[in-house]
C-alpha cells in the first residue's frame, strides 16, 4: 500500500499538470473578449458608440430576447437542445393577457403566465416522460398552437386600449416604466433573470440536476435522480421567463397578435450557443448566456451604424452562428474530447 | 530483426501533448506483419494513446509514423482507415439506436442505384462478417440497444475487420467477455495472424497475454521501457516492469469472517424472460458473489433489485422490513447503491469533472437553505480519491480525460462515498490493472468490513474467488447452486456456471 502511494507520487513528479493558460483564460471568458471586440469596434465606427444612452439602447434592445435566452439555457443545459415553441408561447401569452384585461392587470399577467407555462409543462411531459425528439415535438407545438391563435382570434391582432379600461394603461406603461429614475423596468428584469438564472444552474441542486442530465441522460438515471420530472422542471421554466418577456413585448408592441416573438426562437439559439453552452447539453452557464445575448445587441447596433440593412444583419448572426458552432466541435476535438 | 523486413507499423519517437500530461513521450514502437503485439502498462501509462495515434484521432502528434514502410500522415480517422488501420475501442463506440447492419456496414452501406439502401446486401454483408467472430445467428436489422453489451463488443470486431485493415488495434477487447468469448476471440485472433494481419492487442489480464502475445511491449509514464519475445518474460518480470519497482507477492491472510444482521434479503424475485424466482440474503460484513456466464441474467437482476427495471413478482426486505424500491433514487435512499458494468454509458458523465461525478448522487445531501455546495462534499471526494489513489489527483479534471482504469476507480468512489449499506457491484474491475485492482478489493473489503453488505457480480472468476464469502451460481435467469467460502475455487465455480456442479460431489447447495 505504502510503496504504490509512492510510486503514485512519483508519477506527479514527472508529469507536470501546467494547464495552457491563455487557452483556459480564454475558454472561460470566452464570449466576453468578442464583447469587447465588438465595443473596440463599435468606439472606432462612430463617435455616438460610446455614450452612456447609446448602451442602454443596446441593452434594452436585447432586454427580451435576455429573458428567453435566460429561461431557455436551461433546457439547452439539459441536452434538449432549444424550445421551438418560443415565439408561439410569446404571442399566445401576451394575447392572453390582453384578452383578460377586463379583470385587472393582475387577473390578466396572472393569465398570461400560466397560458405559457401551461405549454411548456405539456412540453415538458411530452419530452420529458414520452421521450419526444424535443424539436419535432416543440416546432410542432409551435404550428399547432399558432393554428390556434389564428382560429380563434380569427386572425385578427387585439389591442389593450380596446379590451382593457382601465389596466390598459398599466399594460401598455409595463415596457415603458423606468426604474430609479432611469433604468428601464426590462433591464432590470432581464438582469434579474440571469443573476436568478445563474444562481439557480450552477448553486442548486436542480441546476446540478440539470447539468448531469446533459452531460449524460442514462447516466443521471442510473444516479437516482427523477429524470422526467427535471426535464420537465426545464422546460416550465423555460415557458415562464419566455411568457415574461412576451407580456412586455405585447405591451411594448400595444398589440396582442399571434406573430409575435417570431425569430426569437433562433436569436436565443445563437445567444446560447455564442454563449458557450453546446447544444448537446451540460456545458457552459448563464454568464455566458448573457454575453451571448450582449454580442447580438452589439452586433444589430454596430451594424446598424455602419448601414447595414436588417435583412443582411441575419445573414451575419446565421453565420456567426455555424463558425460558432465548427469552432467548439473543432476545439473539443483537439483536447480529445470527441464525446461532445 | 533484420533490415530487409518491411514492417507493417514503424512509429518512430512519437509523442502526444494534452494540456498538462505528456501521454506518449517519444515511444518508438514497431509491429510485424502476422504477429500479436501485445501492450502493456498500467493504467494511465498511455497505451490508449498511443493506439488512438495510429487511429487517426490527434492531428497534433509528433514523430513519424511507416505503415508497410511508407510514411504516413494520421491526422484524421479516415486518413487511418485508409491506409489500413482498424481499431477497436476500449469503450464501446457503436451508435446505440442504430441496427447492427447500419453500424458494421457504417461509410459503406450498399445502394440500388446510388441512392436506396439496398436491404439484401445490407443483410447479407453484415452476416459474412458477423459470422467471423461467431455471431451469424444475429439479426442484421436488431438494434445495438437490444443485444447484450459481449455481443456488442463482438459486433465491433465484426464492424471493424469489415474495413479488411491490416493493422488491427485492439484496446481492452476482452474486458467484458467471458471465457467461451475470450475462447472465439483468440480463434479469430489465430486466424487474422495467418492472414498476415498485425495485430496490437491491449489487456491487463497477464495470463491472457501469455497464451496470445508473440512480442510485448511494456509501457510507464508514456514511455517504452522496452519490447520483447513472449518467452523472454515471466509475469513477476512483466509486473515489476509495468510498475517500475521490485514487488513481492505476500498474500493477503483470510480471517473468519463474523456476519451481523441480515442487510437485504429477496425472495421469489421474478421479471420475466430475465430472471425467475430468485431467493438469497446477504448479512452486515458479508461478500456475496453472484457468478455465472454471460447472458445468465446478473446484471438484469441487479437493475430489478434497484428499481432500474419493473420486476413482475416477489419482495425486497431490507434489514427484515419489506420495502418497495421502483427507481434508484428509490433504492439510494434505502441505502442501496449500484455499480453499473457499463461505466461509460451509465456510470459516469465523461464531460464534466471527477468531483462532479463522485458527488451526483450526493446532490441533496449537499443542499442546504436551497443552496447546493460542493464544498461540503470536498473532504468526502478527496477521500475517496486517496483510498482508490485516482490519479491525476485533482476532483477538477475532467472524467473523459482519464484513463480508463482510473475512470474505472471514479466511478467505485462514487459509489463508496453514498456510503452504502448495501452496495451491489457490478464487474466492478473492469479495465483496471493489477495493482489499481488490488486497490479496488481493499476498498471492497474494507466497506464489508465496517458492517456493509456486498453484492459483486464477476467474469472474471480469480476476483470472485477472491472476493466472495458465499457465491450464488446464476444461469439462465435462475440460481442454481451455492458455493461456501472452503468450497470455492475458479475451477468449482466455472463447472457449476456451466451447471456441472454435481461432479463436484456434494459441494454444491440447492438454494
Ligand atoms: N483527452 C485527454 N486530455 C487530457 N489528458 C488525457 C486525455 N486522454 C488521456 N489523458 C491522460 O493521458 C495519460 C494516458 O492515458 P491513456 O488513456 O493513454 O492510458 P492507458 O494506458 O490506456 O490506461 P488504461 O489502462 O487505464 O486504459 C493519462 O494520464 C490520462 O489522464
Ligand atoms: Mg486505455
Amino acid at each position: 500500500m505504502e510503496t504504490s502511494m509512492q510510486a503514485n507520487k512519483e508519477k506527479i513528479d514527472v508529469r507536470k499538470r501546467e494547464v495552457g493558460k491563455i487557452s483556459s483564460i480564454i475558454n472561460k471568458l470566452g464570449v466576453y473578449v468578442l464583447v469587447i471586440a465588438l465595443m473596440i469596434l463599435g468606439t472606432i465606427i462612430s463617435p455616438k458608440f460610446l455614450t452612456a444612452s447609446n448602451f442602454m439602447n443596446i441593452i434594452q434592445a436585447v432586454s427580451l430576447l435576455g429573458m428567453v435566452a435566460a429561461g431557455v439555457s436551461f433546457i439547452t443545459y439539459s441536452g434538449n437542445f432549444v424550445d421551438m415553441s418560443i415565439p408561439c408561447i410569446m404571442a399566445f401569452s401576451g394575447m392572453i393577457a390582453v384578452d383578460t384585461l377586463r379583470y385587472g392587470i393582475v387577473v390578466s399577467i396572472v393569465c398570461g403566465l400560466l397560458t405559457g407555462s401551461a405549454i411548456g409543462l405539456i412540453n415538458g411531459i411530452v419530452v420529458g416522460k414520452l421521450k419526444a425528439n424535443p424539436i419535432i415535438w416543440t416546432l410542432s407545438v409551435a404550428f399547432v398552437g399558432n393554428g390556434f391563435m389564428r382560429w380563434f382570434y380569427s386572425g385578427k391582432q387585439i389591442y389593450p386600449d380596446v379590451k382593457g379600461g382601465a389596466a390598459a394603461d398599466v399594460f401598455i406603461n409595463l415596457s415603458r416604466t423606468d426604474v430609479f429614475g432611469r433604468i428601464p423596468l426590462i433591464v432590470i428584469v432581464m438582469i434579474t433573470f440571469m443573476v436568478l438564472g445563474q444562481f439557480v444552474m450552477t448553486k442548486t441542486k436542480f441546476g446540478k440536476q440539470v447539468k448531469l442530465i446533459g452531460s449524460s441522460y442514462e447516466v443521471a438515471k442510473m444516479t437516482g435522480i427523477n429524470v422526467n420530472k427535471v426535464v420537465c422542471g426545464a422546460f416550465i421554466l423555460s415557458a415562464l421567463a419566455t411568457s415574461i418577456a412576451g407580456i412586455f413585448l405585447t405591451s411594448l408592441a400595444k398589440t396582442g397578435a399571434f406573430y409575435n416573438g417570431e425569430g426569437y426562437d433562433f436569436n436565443a439559439v445563437t445567444a446560447i450557443v455564442i454563449g458557450g453552452m453546446t447544444l448537446n447539453g451540460g456545458r457552459g452557464d448563464v454568464v455566458g448566456v448573457l454575453g451571448g445575448v450582449l454580442v447580438i445587441g452589439l452586433l444589430s447596433n454596430v451594424m446598424t451604424l455602419i448601414g447595414i440593412n436588417t435583412f443582411s444583419q441575419s445573414i451575419v448572426k446565421g453565420i456567426i452562428f455555424i463558425a460558432v458552432v465548427g469552432i467548439n466541435a473543432r476545439s473539443l476535438r483537439k483536447l480529445g474530447r470527441d464525446d461532445a | 530483426m533484420d533490415g530487409k523486413e518491411i514492417l507493417s507499423l514503424d512509429m518512430r519517437g512519437v509523442s502526444k501533448q494534452f494540456p498538462g500530461t505528456l501521454a506518449v513521450d517519444s515511444v518508438d514502437f514497431q509491429v510485424r506483419p502476422g504477429e500479436v503485439h501485445a501492450l502493456l502498462g498500467e493504467n494511465g501509462a498511455g497505451k490508449s494513446t498511443l493506439m488512438k495515434m495510429i487511429a487517426g484521432s490527434f492531428s497534433d502528434y509528433t514523430g513519424d509514423i511507416y505503415i508497410m514502410g511508407e510514411k504516413v500522415e494520421l491526422n484524421s480517422p479516415a486518413a487511418a482507415k485508409a491506409k489500413g488501420v482498424g481499431m477497436v475501442y476500449q469503450e464501446l463506440s457503436l451508435a446505440m439506436p442504430l441496427t447492427i447492419a447500419e453500424n458494421v456496414l457504417a461509410g459503406r452501406i450498399p445502394t440500388k442505384g446510388k441512392i436506396f439502401a439496398d436491404k439484401k446486401a445490407m443483410k447479407d454483408q453484415t452476416i459474412e462478417c458477423l459470422k467471423r467472430v461467431g455471431l451469424g445467428h444475429l439479426d442484421p436489422f436488431a438494434c445495438i440497444k437490444e443485444i447484450s453489451q459481449q455481443e456488442a463488443q463482438l459486433v465491433e470486431i465484426a464492424k471493424t475487420l469489415g474495413n479488411n485493415p491490416s493493422i488491427l488495434v485492439m484496446d481492452e477487447p476482452t474486458s467484458s467477455l467471458s471465457r467461451e468469448e475470450v475462447k472465439l476471440l483468440f480463434g479469430i485472433i489465430d486466424n487474422l495472424k495467418k492472414q498476415g494481419l498485425a495485430i496490437i492487442y491491449i489487456s491487463h489480464h497477464l495470463p491472457e497475454l501469455f497464451e496470445v502475445a508473440d512480442r510485448i511491449t511494456i509501457m510507464r509514464d508514456g514511455k517504452k521501457i522496452g519490447t520483447y519475445n513472449i518467452d523472454e518474460v515471466t509475469t513477476k518480470s512483466l509486473v515489476e516492469m509495468m510498475v517500475g519497482r521490485p514487488v513481492d507477492d505476500t498474500a493477503v491472510e483470510v480471517q473468519n469472517k463474523v456476519f451481523g444482521e441480515e442487510k437485504l434479503r429477496v425472495e421469489h424475485l421474478t421479471r420475466h424472460g430475465f430472471f425467475h424466482d430468485i431467493s438469497f440474503n446477504v448479512r452486515a460484513n458479508e461478500v456475496l458473489g453472484i457468478g455465472g456466464l454471460s447472458g445468465a441474467g446478473r446484471s438484469e437482476l441487479a437493475r430489478g433489485i434497484v428499481g432500474a427495471d419493473a420486476i413482475n413478482s416477489g419482495k425486497i426486505y431490507i434489514k427484515g422490513k419489506e420495502t418497495k424500491i421502483r427507481s434508484m433514487s428509490e433504492a439510494l435512499a434505502n441505502g442501496i447503491a449500484y455499480l453499473t458494468e457499463n461505466r461509460k454509458t451509465q456510470g459516469l458523465a465523461l464531460r464534466i469533472s471527477i468531483g462532479e461525478n463522485i458527488l451526483s448522487p450526493l446532490l441533496k445531501k449537499h443542499t442546504k437553505n436551497g443552496i447546493y455546495s460542493a464544498k461540503r462534499g470536498e473532504s468526502d471526494v478527496l477521500a475517496v480519491m486517496k483510498e482508490l489513489q485516482v490519479y491525476p489527483p485533482d476532483p477538477t479534471v475532467t472524467v473523459g480525460n482519464l484513463s480508463g482504469g482510473n475512470q474505472q476507480k471514479v466511478l467505485l468512489g462514487k459509489w463508496v462515498a453514498t456510503k452504502p449499506q448495501v452496495l451491489i457491484l457490478d464487474e466492478p474491475t473492469r479495465g483496471v490493472d493489477v495493482g489499481a485492482k488490488m486497490v479496488i478489493h481493499d476498498t471492497i473489503r474494507r466497506l464489508a468490513g465496517e458492517g456493509n453488505a456486498v453484492i459483486v457480480i464477476s467474469s472474471d472468476l480469480p476476483e470472485l474467488v477472491a472476493l466472495s464469502d458465499r457465491v450464488k451460481i446464476m444461469k439462465e435467469g435462475k440460481f442454481i447452486g451455492e458455493l461456501i467460502k472452503g468450497d470455492l475455487s475458479e475451477e468449482s465455480v466455472l463447472l457449476a456456471a456451466n451447471g456441472e456442479g454435481d461432479k463436484l460431489s456434494g459441494n454444491i447447495y440447492a438454494s
